[in-house]
């Protein structure tokens, strides 16, 4: 009897743990290759693919062979990059720059075209049999008011028809006066009609204006960069990036170190409608509640019931830059169903160092659950152990791609700019 | 009533003494309080997002240019002038005194060598 229940709990737990098992991730002993500038867990190897590519923010693999990605400051007057490795030796031998006089930070592919972010408008060009597009781009997408702050437009397809784009808000904490000690927040805060959210379109169809033609998806969202659709579990997910200078404005409420750590950059789920909380709420991961915001109200201890709980909290100011979940099944098991995030590093935890600067790994399951604590599936880009100050880091990770055999893409627009490729080597 | 006279007097002196020293920050304290999470302690800045102060044209130029900066913020940047992810807000509601501190902490520190300003310098930029 004890024998046989001993053997169906084995039963029950052996597939569930194959499944959704967490992987180890990097060996906090292993030493970090200056050359390469990065560390990852045993079994992968990586390859500098690019070096000198300019200020790349997203990038993508495009089934013609050759990696995209989108400048955020031009390149000998070009907004974007193709590279390919045709020897395959890991390291891209052709280079072309184009897409002249733009600037952005999404990419993606989708029917037959290559989508390209401005901030102020999505566009797409018929992919190319190769190298750079040849034709003018279609206007999809446009209508984004011109502001400064949060304004890259990042953006997903649903593989369905769908086009969903992140519309930043132009502001850290919808404060009457921008960023100003002691300046209430607006209520409502009418930047949410226009920004803070998620926008969709049809992922085709020309000339859509974003408050005529677009639907809002989701809102209370402060700049969700990292943006991406996870087909098995059907569902769009995001990672923004939180507000800044809670101790700053509110020394009587948060301590230095609390300021380091809050608010949580907030993983989630999100479904047609969702609302993010921002400006209004914020997530403590310490208390694994939802906290009103001081500028509503809020004195670090106060809950609040506005905004969705996230799927995961992690430390403060770590800056998520690009989301991603896999699409082929070359990485082990244990690698495939989670998300992939690519953490740029904060700037806003002084007087305590700066921290992210790593991409994590968030294990799920198939229907897009999670499964375990978060990993970190690389880090080592920083190229020092303590980071005082942001520029004193060599590179900052920023956008993953995945090509058709599964290796996976890394972009850092710092040192001039890298691209590095990943692959799995085995054990 | 003499006596009296003098304990008045003395608690006068003590009361603006504490007071004087409250407000008395120094350029240091005021700017990592205001400047710091922004352009960082070392005055770095964040790549992309705000300028480094370090060897900067306004700060080793005419009074005026750190000045406006934290009067105004961004509107006091000319187009072209340094191209930055984030808005600087105007910090007009600190004192000039506070401002002379915090333009004269700048400009004598982070490698630059534009000198000191007063609140006399501060007082006829503000809402030109």
């Amino acid at each position: 009897m004890i024998k046989n229940i001993f053997i169906a709990a084995l039963m029950c737990a052996a597939p569930a743990v194959v499944a959704e098992a967490t992987p180890a991730g990097v060996d906090d002993a292993a030493p970090v290759n200056p050359e390469l500038g990065l560390r990852l867990p045993a079994g992968f190897k990586a390859t500098v693919f690019a070096d000198g590519v300019g200020r790349v923010r997203h990038i993508v693999a495009a089934s013609n062979g050759w990696l995209y990605g989108a400048l955020m400051r031009p390149e000998k007057r070009m907004g974007a990059v193709a590279l390919r490795d045709a020897d395959g030796d890991g390291v891209a031998e052709e280079r072309i720059f184009f897409a002249k006089g733009l600037k952005g930070t999404g990419i993606g592919i989708y029917d037959g075209n290559l989508y390209y972010g401005t901030d102020v408008s999505i566009i797409r060009w018929k992919l190319p049999e190769s190298g750079e597009p040849k034709s003018d781009p279609e206007l999809i997408a446009y209508g984004f008011a011109e502001k400064r702050q949060h304004a890259a437009k990042s953006f997903a397809f649903d593989g369905k028809g769908g086009l969903y784009v992140n519309v930043g808000a132009p502001s850290n904490a919808c404060m009457e006066k921008m960023r100003t000690k002691g300046s209430p927040g607006m209520d409502p805060c009418p930047i949410l009609e226009e920004f803070g959210g998620i926008w969709k379109f049809d992922a085709v169809k020309q000339n859509q204006q974003q408050m005529k033609d677009g639907m809002r998806y989701a809102t209370g969202i402060r700049n969700a960069v990292a943006i991406d659709w996870n087909t098995s579990a059907d569902s769009l997910y995001v990672i923004p990036h939180g507000r800044d200078q809670l101790g700053e404005f509110f020394p009587e409420f948060y301590t230095p170190e609390d300021s380091a750590e809050l608010p949580s950059e907030e993983f989630h789920k999100v479904a047609e409608g969702a609302d993010m909380g921002w400006p209004y709420s914020y997530y403590d991961h310490r208390k694994g509640k939802r906290m009103v915001m001081p500028e509503y109200g809020g004195d670090g201890n106060t809950e609040s019931d506005k905004g969705q709980m996230p799927l995961v909290g992690f430390p403060g100011h770590w800056a998520p830059n690009d989301l991603m979940f896999l699409e082929t099944d070359a990485l082990p098991e244990d690698y495939r169903s989670g998300a992939f995030i690519g953490f740029h590093g904060s700037w806003n935890r002084a007087p305590l160092p700066q921290q992210g600067y790593r991409i994590a790994y968030v294990p799920m399951d198939k229907a897009g659950n999670v499964t375990g604590d978060w990993i970190t599936f690389a880090d080592g880009f920083a190229g020092v152990d303590v980071i005082k100050s942001p520029r004193d880091a060599k590179h900052r990770p920023m956008g993953m791609a995945e090509d058709a055999s599964g290796a996976l893409y890394v972009s850092s627009l710092m040192s001039g700019g890298r691209i590095w490729k990943i692959t799995y080597a085995g054990e | 009533m003499r006596a009296n006279r003098y304990l008045s007097a003395l608690v006068i002196l003590i009361g603006s003494a504490v007071s004087a020293e409250e407000t008395a920050q120094t350029g240091k304290a005021l700017y990592d309080a205001n400047c710091g999470s922004c352009h960082q302690a070392d005055g770095g800045g964040v790549p992309m997002l705000q300028p480094e102060l370090i060897g900067r044209p306004r700060a080793n130029g005419p009074k005026g240019g750190v000045i406006d900066m934290i009067l105004y913020g961004s509107d006091a940047m000319a187009e072209n002038e340094g191209d930055y992810g984030n808005e600087m807000p105007a910090f007009a509601h600190l004192t000039d005194l506070e401002i002379a501190k915090i333009a004269t902490y700048v400009r004598t520190h982070f490698e630059n060598s534009g000198g000191p300003v007063t609140s006399d310098d501060v007082k006829p930029r503000r809402a030109r």
